[in-house]
């Protein structure tokens, strides 16, 4: 892919083929979640053992058609769901899986570019770039200013280079709103579903 | 692969905590706190039009701590206001908005309260040269942006990549962002250090845009098409002192002819305060020429 790149190009190409690697990488730990009435959503691959993560509003009943980013389609059974911080974990059965790369909410600068990458309207594994618009304060929430969508939900928000630092989970007031990594980690080890990891 | 990603993403951070030092929060503005910049180092502005009516504020340095400001001018025109704060920080790196270009990355910073700073971002969509607010203000550039606006975003910077400031913003109509450039702020803030206050000019009359009908054309020899019809005159002010009465058709001004009341508004700007304005007028079917010097708007 790199010897595709014209090395005298402007950085601006480079910076496309960045985002388009980082895509690429996060596509495949993002999985799409099919729900009730034909509505999708997104949700990320946590753990290579099948653990994924995604929101309470994606994951409304105890199970759940799964589509990994190779195709392929397997039931998920709801292991946990907590509504009043939009988490759920789900698990499928599978190993060897590409898992996020997590990094902590709080560490990120104001300003620090951010990728979202779900399933919105009907496009699969589309990606949308951003910022970070302030800091992680004492809220659960990474605020974003990038552009979501309803299908993104449960998908993952990502740094500059894929690590997840969020569950994009809502929109409010043109800002993307996710729900930080800190905070599924606390959920997870509440949920004691750390040792799957 | 993504090392360009990542340096793109660090220096946009850098230019937010770079410019975030001269950004504070006016908790008092607007209805959840707005935003102010430091043009000089005891010195921020903010957008006028959150703090009206108030004299003193409550702001929160770059630093965290709170203190009072007072408001030691104010031009609505504008929609600036001048915050005179007892504690120094740094002042804001100020750009040359005429070297802007279409299509720069921009980012809004604003600070809310003491929750540190906040910021969204885009690009220039298109530029343009000076225009005038509702008020009739003066701006000296257009600069209009593709960018989210968020809560308490007035008042702060418009910073370019670096960090830079090149211009105040504002909030406008339909969820859009104004920028007030650079130049006119610094304009501005000059003015109301030296008298308190922008003075707009002020003739004292009353006009509403009538057409010739072309036989009045031929009669008075004229290519003139329309002319601005002097309705009202008050009393007492320089239009009155120069001896313009009720009935006046004003057909030129300083030499150029006058279309509609916007045709005024540069000679009401604050530079042309005490100057002479020249006037063509139709008065009883002739051409009479009369000079007003431009007296200052009361109570601006």
């Amino acid at each position: 892919m790199s010897a595709a790149v014209n090395p005298t190009a402007f950085a601006g190409i480079s910076i496309g083929t960045g985002v388009g690697s980082v895509t690429d990488w996060l596509r495949r730990i993002t999985v799409r979640i099919a729900g009730s009435r034909n509505s999708h959503g997104s949700g990320i691959l946590w753990s290579s053992e099948g653990l994924i993560v995604t929101n309470a509003h994606v994951a409304s009943s105890s199970e759940h058609e799964i589509e990994l980013s190779d195709g392929r389609k397997l039931q998920g059974w709801l292991l946990a769901r907590d509504p009043k911080i939009d988490l759920a974990a789900i698990v499928i059965t599978a190993n060897n899986l590409s898992a996020a790369s997590v990094r902590g909410a709080r560490t990120m600068r104001v300003g620090e570019i951010v990728l979202a990458v779900g399933n919105p309207f009907d496009g699969v594994g589309a990606v949308s770039t951003g910022i970070v618009h302030q800091p992680v304060g004492r809220l659960p929430w990474l605020v974003a200013d990038i552009r979501l969508a309803p299908g993104n939900s449960g998908g993952p928000l990502s740094d500059s280079q894929g690590n997840v630092i969020g569950v994009n989970s809502m929109i409010v007031g043109g800002l993307g709103w996710a729900v930080t990594s800190d905070s599924v980690n606390a959920f997870l080890r509440r949920e004691r579903l750390t040792e799957v990891t | 692969m993504s090392s360009s990603l990542v340096e793109f993403s660090n220096s946009i951070a850098d230019a937010v905590e770079r410019v975030g030092t001269s950004v504070i929060a006016v908790l008092e503005g607007g209805r959840e706190g707005v935003s102010g910049t430091l043009w000089r180092e005891d010195l921020a502005v903010t957008a006028e039009h959150t703090i009206r009516g108030q004299n003193e504020v409550t702001v929160v340095l770059p630093n965290g701590e709170e203190s009072k400001a007072n408001v030691s001018g104010r031009d609505p025109g504008t929609d600036i206001a001048v915050l005179t704060i007892a504690q120094k920080s740094g002042a804001a790196s100020l750009a040359d908005e005429s070297q802007a270009r279409i299509g720069e990355i921009v980012l809004s910073v604003g600070r809310r309260g003491t929750d540190g700073l906040a910021t969204t971002y885009g690009v220039i969509s298109a530029l343009g040269g000076p225009w005038r607010t509702w008020q009739g203000a003066r701006i000296d550039r257009l600069l209009r942006l593709d960018l989210n606006p968020f809560t308490g975003f007035s008042g702060g910077p418009i910073v370019n990549a670096r960090g830079e400031v090149l211009g105040i913003a504002t909030s406008g109509p339909r969820r859009s962002v104004v920028t007030i450039p650079t130049s006119t702020v610094t304009r501005v803030v000059d003015q109301l250090l030296q008298r308190g206050r922008v003075a707009r000019g002020y003739l004292g009359v009353g006009m509403q845009p009538v057409a010739f009908p072309d036989s009045a054309r031929q009669a008075l020899g004229t290519n003139a098409d329309r002319g601005l019809l002097v309705v009202t005159v008050a009393s007492g002010s320089s239009a009155e002192q120069s001896g313009v009465l009720l009935g006046d058709i004003i057909v030129t001004v300083n030499g150029s002819p006058v279309h509609s009341l916007r045709s005024l508004q540069p000679v009401l700007d604050s530079e042309n305060v005490g100057k002479q304005v020249h006037f063509e007028i139709v008065r009883g079917g002739k051409f009479v020429k009369l000079s007003v010097t431009v007296g200052e708007r009361p109570g601006s």
